[in-house]
């Protein structure tokens, strides 16, 4: 965001989360909320990673472990399904891995450079042993 | 009284429109978060929240950018929870005046704090809040240190411990005290509700945060918060760590009922031994050298001895 | 409204502190949180009675320190009414860390502050070094002679706080004991008259309006702090002066009682002047007319704006005085005293030929006496006659043992 002057914002250093006014926060989803600029979510976290979770809806069994133990609120859930990962959030701590009770893992670690359609080709087949 | 949210499985809870925000500048990894989303997400009414000084603080209002939905005040380290009092006093006066812009709301008026901004340093304030009775909540994210300033020792770190301020070294095997009972010291306050929460148990957690939405009065909530950073963990294992932490009895999961009524409300089916909790953090290395392994067997029986404790309170029901 | 008026006499015979509870009680405050503190704690102890007796509607939170009473007044401050609490000396500097809070979140809160000595040794009796403690606060702190003053200046302290334009806490001192605990004539407004005046509270940034969340208190460091605090400055330095001056005229519509930024008591021909603080004032007033008597042409200058500081009035009051007394009551410590240094400050790159000294007094509640005042414009009409300082430029008044004067 543009450094502003001393005479260009809110006096007391104070925030605001939205644009306008929001009546139910609880009840609107991020999507369809009127962030404003100082609200987070319009930042990114990107460059942070060295390493980033890869989705395969195909073992996915919607269980959400790796929503509520996501500490940067990156998992996408949508009626009660795991449809994604917001990558602009996501730090790549590799806990939603950890927590995905699925054989195999619907999510896995992979280089920030790797090809996400080349991974999910290639994904590992189940672990017997387990 | 506002309806509780109906959660009652983790499908339904998913349902749930975050109030706090990503791109905060939390470690990878960081429990706080986890914790913060799952009290806030306990609830869809109103908040109003505070947080001391510390981690949760610097990494969600970095001028200019908040992660906060809702209204959110930080002074400083030790009075967070004073804030919310003050601010939950405003809320009975216009109440009582008629003055509120949204008078049919029910907001929840809730401190983060980390365990130095409550044992420490905060300790007289939180106490203060909770003896007169305000209607409102107190959340440690305990991680058992000065993690913000770079890991030195708070009356929450546990024995052995290896903390910058209680460094291991060739003669000292770290931290010498053990941590403080916080929970029954604010239980001691005869608050309605006090508890023992990990985010691993986001069941328990859940059902205690709504517990302590309900009943009128202050209530005390001590959260395990495993920090990555000073605890020398994989960013990836938070959970794997709180899974031992709660598994071996290290935190157990417990609530408090008006000073009095305890509850045992997490029973590990297989108790993990102590010594796998501390082998995955650094921050115990050094303890499984010779010379400190007594420390280890010390710290098995002072958690059996605790547990046994907390089990004939429970029973005594007293 | 739920709450029983109250019937006052047109003077009624008050204290300092009294005076102030009934300003608070007129004002409606909100939130009190307070804790007890001599000698302000009657301030509070009247907030409670009056909210007992059911002459307020609000809340009263009697914490455990005064760093939790300033803690609690921003938090309801920041949710949005009107908020006020009272302390002193060891309290106000158990404060110190949250009145910058306070100011930097551009909180309105009244803070009574009752005048007294800072430990150690402990001492419960006036001087004004906690006021001189708060003086880079970013409050605007306003300066109370008597009684009626601090019942004034309470009414007035809230209009120009709140107003959103200027958005910064303030404190009403007044002098412990002295005048928090010496009973005089104090000309009340009526209950509709004095709330007509501060008027509703206006919500700004408030926490309680769910449907505009706010974070308030957030981190700034190299890249915005600077830019934070120029803003708080440049209000302070340009935004509160006028709008105190026109609350002033104002209230002198509505009482018929006139303040001023500067009060002047017989500058204009003045050859010898006194600034001081507080009760002093009102003594030095009584001494400048006996002087006048024995011909020597003395005037009295009493500060009632201490922050922001009235730079420009102080420089245009004094230009023309020969010979100045600025008058300290808080031990410097090893500097000239902070009016001193102020007054210089304001004649420095002027034409005046001022000759100025400084006067430490009164510490730990010591009387100035009349006789000390008669001293005092006895030497300054003899720099007068001299035509330079002939005395040390700093010097202590009625301290036992030997004579204590330095630079």
């Amino acid at each position: 965001m543009a450094k502003k002057g001393w005479d260009e914002f809110e006096i007391g250093a104070m925030l605001r989360s939205f644009d306008g006014s929001i009546d139910d926060i609880a009840g609107t989803p991020q999507m369809d909320r009127d962030y404003s600029e100082n609200s987070s979510y319009t930042a990114s976290v990107a460059d942070w990673r060295l390493i980033k979770p890869i989705f395969n809806k195909d073992y996915c069994i919607d269980c959400q472990f790796c929503w509520v133990y996501c500490p940067d609120v990156s998992i996408i859930a949508r009626d009660k399904k795991m449809i994604g990962i917001d990558m602009d959030h996501c730090k790549g701590c590799g806990i939603c891995v950890e927590v995905c009770p699925t054989n195999p893992k619907s999510l896995l670690m992979f280089p920030e450079q790797a090809d996400e359609e080349a991974e999910i080709a290639s994904w590992p087949a189940k672990n017997e042993e387990k | 009284m506002s309806e509780m949210k109906k959660i009652k499985n983790l499908k339904e809870f998913s349902t749930s429109a975050d109030r706090f925000e990503g791109a905060n500048l939390l470690c990878p990894g960081c429990a706080h978060s986890i914790i913060v989303r799952e009290v806030l997400n306990a609830t869809n009414d109103d908040l109003v929240l505070s947080a001391s000084t510390g981690c949760l603080e610097v990494c969600t209002a970095v001028y200019p950018y908040t992660s906060w939905d809702a209204s959110w005040i930080h002074i400083g380290f030790e009075n967070g929870s004073t804030a919310v009092a003050g601010a939950e006093a405003m809320y009975k006066a216009l109440k009582n005046k008629g003055r509120l812009k949204q008078p049919d709301r029910n907001p929840k008026f809730v401190s983060f704090a980390g365990d130095g901004a409550s044992y420490d340093i905060g300790f007289q304030w939180i106490s203060g809040c909770m003896e007169r009775g305000h209607n409102m909540m107190h959340v440690v994210l305990d991680n058992e240190v000065y993690a913000n300033t770079g890991g030195q020792r708070s009356s929450s770190t546990p024995i052995g411990a290896s903390a910058t301020t209680s460094p291991a070294g060739r003669v000292s095997y770290g931290e010498k005290r053990n941590k403080k009972d916080m929970v029954s010291i604010m239980a001691s306050h005869h608050i309605p509700y006090s508890a023992q929460v990990s985010p691993n148990k986001w069941k328990d957690m859940v059902k205690k945060i709504q517990h302590g939405f309900a009943v009128d009065g202050p209530v005390f909530i001590n959260a395990a918060s495993p920090c990555t950073t000073e605890w020398k963990f994989d960013p990836k294992d938070t959970m794997t760590i709180a899974d031992l932490a709660t598994d071996s009895l290290v935190f157990p999961l417990y609530e408090i009922i008006d000073g009095r009524e305890l509850n045992i409300t997490y029973r590990p089916k297989n108790i993990v031994p102590v010594e796998d909790y501390l082998a995955a953090q650094g921050r115990f290395k050094h303890l499984f050298k010779d010379q400190y392994k007594y420390l280890i067997k010390e710290w098995q029986e002072r958690i059996d001895d605790n547990w046994a404790y907390l089990q004939r309170r429970e029973e005594a029901r007293v | 409204m739920a709450f029983d008026k109250m019937e006052l006499n047109d003077i009624e015979v008050w204290d300092g502190n009294f005076a102030a509870a009934q300003a608070l009680r007129q004002c409606q405050i909100d939130v009190v949180a307070a804790y007890p503190i001599t000698p302000s704690t009657p301030i509070v102890e009247g907030y409670a009675k009056f909210l007992s007796d059911n002459y307020i509607e609000g809340e009263f939170v009697m914490v455990e320190s005064e760093h939790a009473a300033m803690s609690g007044c921003i938090g309801a401050a920041a949710a949005g009414g009107r908020v006020a609490t009272a302390t002193s000396s060891q309290g106000f500097a158990l404060m110190v860390e949250t009145l910058y809070q306070a100011s930097g979140m551009r909180l309105p809160i009244v803070l009574n502050v009752v005048n007294r000595a800072l430990a150690s040794p402990l001492n419960v009796n006036g001087d004004h070094s906690d006021m001189y403690l708060g003086r880079d606060s970013g409050w605007i702190q306003f300066d109370s002679y008597c009684p009626q003053n601090a019942y004034d200046l309470n009414f007035i302290a809230f209009r120009v706080s709140e107003d959103h334009d200027i958005r910064l806490p303030a404190m009403v001192h007044q002098d412990g004991f002295m005048t928090s605990h010496t009973a005089q004539g104090v000309t009340t407004l009526t209950d509709d008259a004095a709330y007509n005046f501060v008027g509703d509270y206006k919500p700004m940034n408030d926490m309680l309006d769910f449907e505009h969340p706010v974070t308030h208190g957030v981190q700034t460091e190299e890249d915005w702090h600077f830019e934070h605090k120029a803003r708080q400055h440049n209000d302070l330095m340009t935004k509160v002066l006028p709008k105190i001056q026109e609350v002033f005229d104002d209230f002198e519509k509505l009482s018929g009682r006139k303040y001023n930024i500067v009060e002047e008591y017989e500058t204009k021909d003045a050859d010898v002047c006194v600034v001081c603080l507080g009760s002093s004032v009102e003594t030095a007033r009584e001494v400048a007319g006996e002087m006048r008597e024995k011909g020597i042409k003395a005037g009295v200058i009493g500060i009632r704006v201490i922050r922001p500081f009235p730079f420009e009035q102080i420089r245009d009051a004094l230009k023309d005085i020969k010979a100045i007394a600025a008058l300290d009551r808080s031990s410097p410590n090893g500097a000239p005293g902070m009016l001193f240094n102020e007054i210089a400050g304001s004649l420095f790159n002027t034409d005046t030929k001022a000759l100025l000294s400084g006067y430490v007094y009164g510490l730990g509640g010591r009387d100035l006496t009349k006789a000390h005042l008669v001293d005092l414009f006895t030497e300054l009409q003899a720099n007068v006659d001299a035509g330079k300082v002939t005395t040390p430029l700093q010097q202590f008044i009625g301290v036992r043992g030997p004579k204590l004067s330095y630079l």
